[in-house]
């Protein structure tokens, strides 16, 4: 079938208002946030807005029966591609439905339709005084959907988790057109190891084995104090050190973030007001509870940041904390705007490492930026062993580009080598599928079979993942 | 200066990593909620244009004009994009390929001189005096201007009859001892719409010992012509303002409105104005400009005497994107309110979210204009004022025609209108009667 016959056939499901299809407009469809998608630019053939499952079922079964692919995509701010129909096809831009469908206070649970944004949820939740943990970055413009499909988390995974330790049940319109429903069709238990796993399966599939269009969340009362500690350190490898001391000492903090020395110059340079130390590495505590063990934990994290750290600064008070984690909150926007000629770019950004290779892997990958002549600011959740290189270049000189890619390429082979991974937390997308039969090795194959299992005709979300 | 060149498309487009964060706060894109009006959509679409992928169409200003221009994603991206400064130099750049004709006759001609403005606005008030209001028709906008002017007509009622520089002196000297010699920068919308405020303004700055003066060759401050792909025009403007205004010997440029005072800062004077022979005067005259509130609080430090027979008012205010998101200013007008007796400032939610009227939005885009003043309605209503305050004619507009909409009552003003009929009221007169 071609493009016009396609819009034609869309046309008729969901009329002009729910669908886009003329060339100007879906070429707004061709970007997420990687920067992959600012060197090449696909379009896809139309974009259609679905509001219900029975539409999502209708669409994928018109799909189906002509070899159409199928792109979901929630707010696409994902950093791989991922949203994009880098081979062509329709994409379903959900970020509209956002449907709160139920609170369920009792159990402790939520129902959403996957176009509801992390942010309103959390507010919406915080009347019930509960919340929903995986605290991404993009809270404020990403959609619970899209969270699902990337299995995304935050900062405070260290405590909390990754968004697979919240789905109890989703909703899914399999490529052939089924409605499947996992975690039970009538289940709102919140432990449940009845048949294979396919809630787990789905959660982090982005958009290759089907559209999720219902999800059941478990949420977590909300804690009621907070307290941040700040540690300067002079050597790198101080850092890693305390965070597992602080881990000894049985103190789990909501997290662990770490500036190197490269993000110290580059937040100093944006914001001189902010002051941070020069060092070589400095360290954020988060941590979150009731008021007397907040406290407790805070005082144990003071004594063990203290063994090695220059300086350690600590505050439950909501103005002081805001200051302690400034440095933190303008890191990304710094990378940007250390000069007037360049930009951060999101390209190797998130590796994920054992906390015993961290440091080496922060001077590794310092060492490739000076090989290649490349700036790049690091920062990330040290907690867990998650780096978030930035490199700065100029976006629009080729032999720039052309020299990130490799410095890029070797950042991913450097995470493997260091027994990590190519990504903790944005996904693999079209930007880090190449990588996975290295990562994999045989179980790629099988990853292949179950996904020949659901799209038999590979037309869900191809080019992506595996 | 050739578009590829100016500065925002030379040195921000780059920056842009497509985060999202603007989807977030982009009040158009609430109401709207895809990808192709999303402000970093506008920033895609100008790199498009700039790369020579789509080619400077009427379909692509189209797009772009889906936007407030409210600036409130620029304030709020991360990396530092004026995206509102990208829009305005992609629709010029668009403009200057496709010359409308009616476009011309309006932002060239009637929209440039306070004058012929008036002459367009005078045949307004005898449409609406003679019953007719049919105002678009009258002026044959409709045909000048896309979009919907025939359903946003009733947006321009209560038009008054004698402009305000029929009714203010050029000249008005100081009262008491005199401190500052002020330049009154009278913009159109308050001059032809808003007399009372024009009024008002020289007043309070006279009593505090202001010398207003009222430039004769005055120009329109050039915003609405950025808005509407007519850079040059504006550029041009600022240049025949800079020449109204070096005659006079002032310590201060001052102005009611918002939209005036963005227009005159330094940032916007440096886009206009920056990369030509007229840099520095436009920066020297750019340095004496201020908005009336910034320089009631900061500079005269202006105090209604005290008096308990006051009538009580419940005030809330509306911060207009122009003062808030353009110059930072949000204290100054509510510390203004607050020190006025008898008055109690009560905050709506999301004060500084845009009311949707934004110069000429809501004629060009009349449905989804009202779509983003009915948020602001219903924020409004449950603020539960009697009076509304604000300091942009163009917001003035939109909420009195929100407010007839719905069929409520409040009045809408100007905080410099309460604080003058707080300096008369010492000598007895009531305040909510004499509104
Ligand atoms: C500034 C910034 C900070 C970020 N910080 C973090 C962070 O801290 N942690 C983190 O994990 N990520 C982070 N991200 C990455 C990204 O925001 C998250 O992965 C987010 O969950 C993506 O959500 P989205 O709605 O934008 O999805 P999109 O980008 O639209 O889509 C992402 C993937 O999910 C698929 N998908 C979307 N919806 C569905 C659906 N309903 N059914 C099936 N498949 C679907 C898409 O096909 C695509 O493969 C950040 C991104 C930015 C720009």
């Amino acid at each position: 079938m071609d493009k016009s016959a396609i819009q034609k056939e869309l046309l008729k499901m969901f009329g002009k208002d729910r669908m886009l299809s003329d060339a100007l407009d879906l070429m707004y469809y061709s970007y997420d946030s990687s920067f992959l998608t600012k060197l090449e630019t696909t379009s896809p053939y139309a974009v259609v807005f679905p509001r219900s499952t029975e539409e999502v079922q209708k669409i994928m079964q018109f799909a189906y029966s002509h070899d159409i692919n199928i792109v979901p995509r929630g707010a696409g701010t994902g950093e791989t591609g991922g949203c994009v129909a880098v081979e062509g096809g329709i994409v379903l831009d959900l970020s509209q439905w956002k449907e709160i469908v139920e609170i369920d206070q009792k159990n402790m649970q939520v129902v959403v339709r996957p176009g509801v944004i992390h942010a309103d949820l959390n507010s919406e939740l915080a009347q019930y005084n509960l919340f929903f943990p995986p605290d991404p970055g993009s809270s404020l413009m990403c959609t619970v959907g899209g969270m699902v499909a990337n299995n995304a988390s935050g900062l405070r995974a260290v405590k909390y988790g990754t968004t697979e330790q919240y789905v109890l049940g989703l909703e899914v319109v399999t490529p052939k057109g089924d409605i499947i429903v996992t975690g039970g069709m009538k289940s709102r238990a919140i432990k449940n190891v009845s048949g294979l796993n396919l809630t787990k399966l789905m959660v982090g599939s982005e958009g290759v084995l089907g559209v999720i269009t219902k999800i059941r969340l478990r949420c977590f009362p909300k804690p009621r104090a907070r307290g941040i500690a700040m540690a300067v350190f002079d050597r790198l490898d101080d850092a890693p050190a305390t965070v597992l001391d602080v881990y000894q000492a049985g103190i789990l903090p909501s997290g662990i973030e770490v500036l190197d020395g490269s993000a110290i110059k580059a937040v100093n340079e944006f914001k001189p007001h902010i002051k941070l130390p020069d060092a070589e590495a400095i360290l954020l505590f988060e941590v979150d509870g009731n008021p007397p063990s907040v406290e407790f934990e805070g005082d144990i994290i003071k004594e063990m940041a203290g063994k090695r750290a220059r300086l350690v600064e600590w505050s439950t008070d909501p103005k002081s904390m805001a200051q302690l984690w400034e440095g933190r909150s303008v890191t990304a926007a710094a990378a940007s705007r250390v000069r007037p000629d360049v930009s951060r770019i999101f390209a190797g950004e998130d590796i994920s490492v054992p906390l015993s290779r961290v440091a080496d892997v922060l001077r590794a990958i310092r060492e490739l930026g000076q090989k290649y002549g490349i700036q790049v600011v690091n920062y990330g959740h040290i907690g867990d062993g998650n780096v978030h290189t930035a490199p700065v270049i100029n976006p629009e000189d080729p032999a720039e580009v052309e020299r990130v890619l490799q410095l890029v390429d070797e950042i991913h082979l450097l995470a493997i080598e260091m027994e990590g991974t190519t990504t903790g937390e944005h996904g693999v997308g079209a930007v880090r599928r190449r990588y996975a039969p290295l990562e994999h090795g045989i179980a790629h194959e099988y990853m292949l079979k179950v996904k020949q299992a659901f799209d038999p005709k590979g037309i869900m979300n191809p080019g992506k993942l595996i | 200066m050739e578009f590829k060149e100016l500065p925002p498309v030379k040195e921000q487009l780059m920056k842009c990593v497509r985060c999202g964060k603007c989807r977030s706060v982009c009040p158009v894109f609430a109401e709207i909620g895809n990808e192709t009006v999303a402000p970093r959509g506008h920033v895609f679409m100008v790199q498009m244009l700039r790369d020579g992928t789509v080619a400077p169409e009427q379909k692509v200003y189209d797009h772009l004009t889906n936007c407030l221009m409210c600036e409130t994603c620029s304030i709020n991206c991360p990396s530092g994009i004026d995206i509102h400064e990208l829009n305005a130099a992609a629709r010029s750049y668009i403009y200057e390929h496709n010359p409308s004709l009616a476009k011309d006759l309006i932002f060239d001609t009637m929209w440039t001189n306070p004058a012929y403005l008036k002459n367009a606005v005078r045949m307004a008030w005898g449409a609406q005096a003679s019953g007719a209001q049919s105002l678009g028709r009258k002026l044959g906008l409709t045909k000048l201007l896309p979009g919907d002017l025939p359903k946003a007509e009733k947006i321009l009622t209560g038009i008054p009859f004698r402009s305000a520089r029929k009714q203010v002196p050029a000249v008005s000297p100081a009262r008491g001892e005199k401190k500052y010699t002020v330049g009154y920068f009278l913009g159109c919308a308050t001059d032809l719409l808003n007399p009372e405020v024009a009024k008002a303004t020289i007043d309070v700055l006279t009593r505090n010992g202001c010398e207003v003066i009222i430039p004769a060759d005055m120009k329109c401050c050039g915003l609405p012509h950025i808005a509407n792909g007519k850079m040059k025009t504006a550029q041009q403007l600022a240049i025949e303002n800079l020449k109204a205004f070096r005659q006079y010997d002032l310590d201060y440029i001052v102005t009611d409105c918002a939209s005036c005072s963005s227009a005159l800062a330094a940032k916007n004077m440096a886009l206009l104005l920056g990369e030509t022979e007229h840099r520095d005067e436009a920066r020297a005259f750019a340095a004496k400009v201020m908005d009336l509130t910034y320089f009631l609080i900061h500079i005269l430090d202006v105090r209604p005497p005290a008096n308990a027979q006051a009538p009580k008012v419940r005030v809330t205010y509306h911060d207009p994107c122009h003062l808030a998101n353009a110059q930072g200013i949000t204290d100054e007008p509510r510390e203004l309110l607050r020190r006025i007796p008898g008055v109690e400032l009560v905050e709506m939610t999301d004060a500084n979210r845009c009311c949707g009227g934004s110069g000429t939005f809501s004629i060009t885009h009349y449905d989804l204009s009202m779509q983003i003043l009915d948020k602001k309605m219903d924020n409004i209503e449950a603020a539960d004022a009697d009076l509304i305050a604000t300091c942009c004619p163009s917001c003035m507009m939109q909420l009195r025609h929100g407010v007839s909409r719905r069929g409520l009552q409040n009045d809408l003003v100007h905080p410099v209108q309460l604080l003058s009929q707080a300096y008369q009221m010492s000598k007895g007169s009531e305040m909510k009667a004499a509104l």
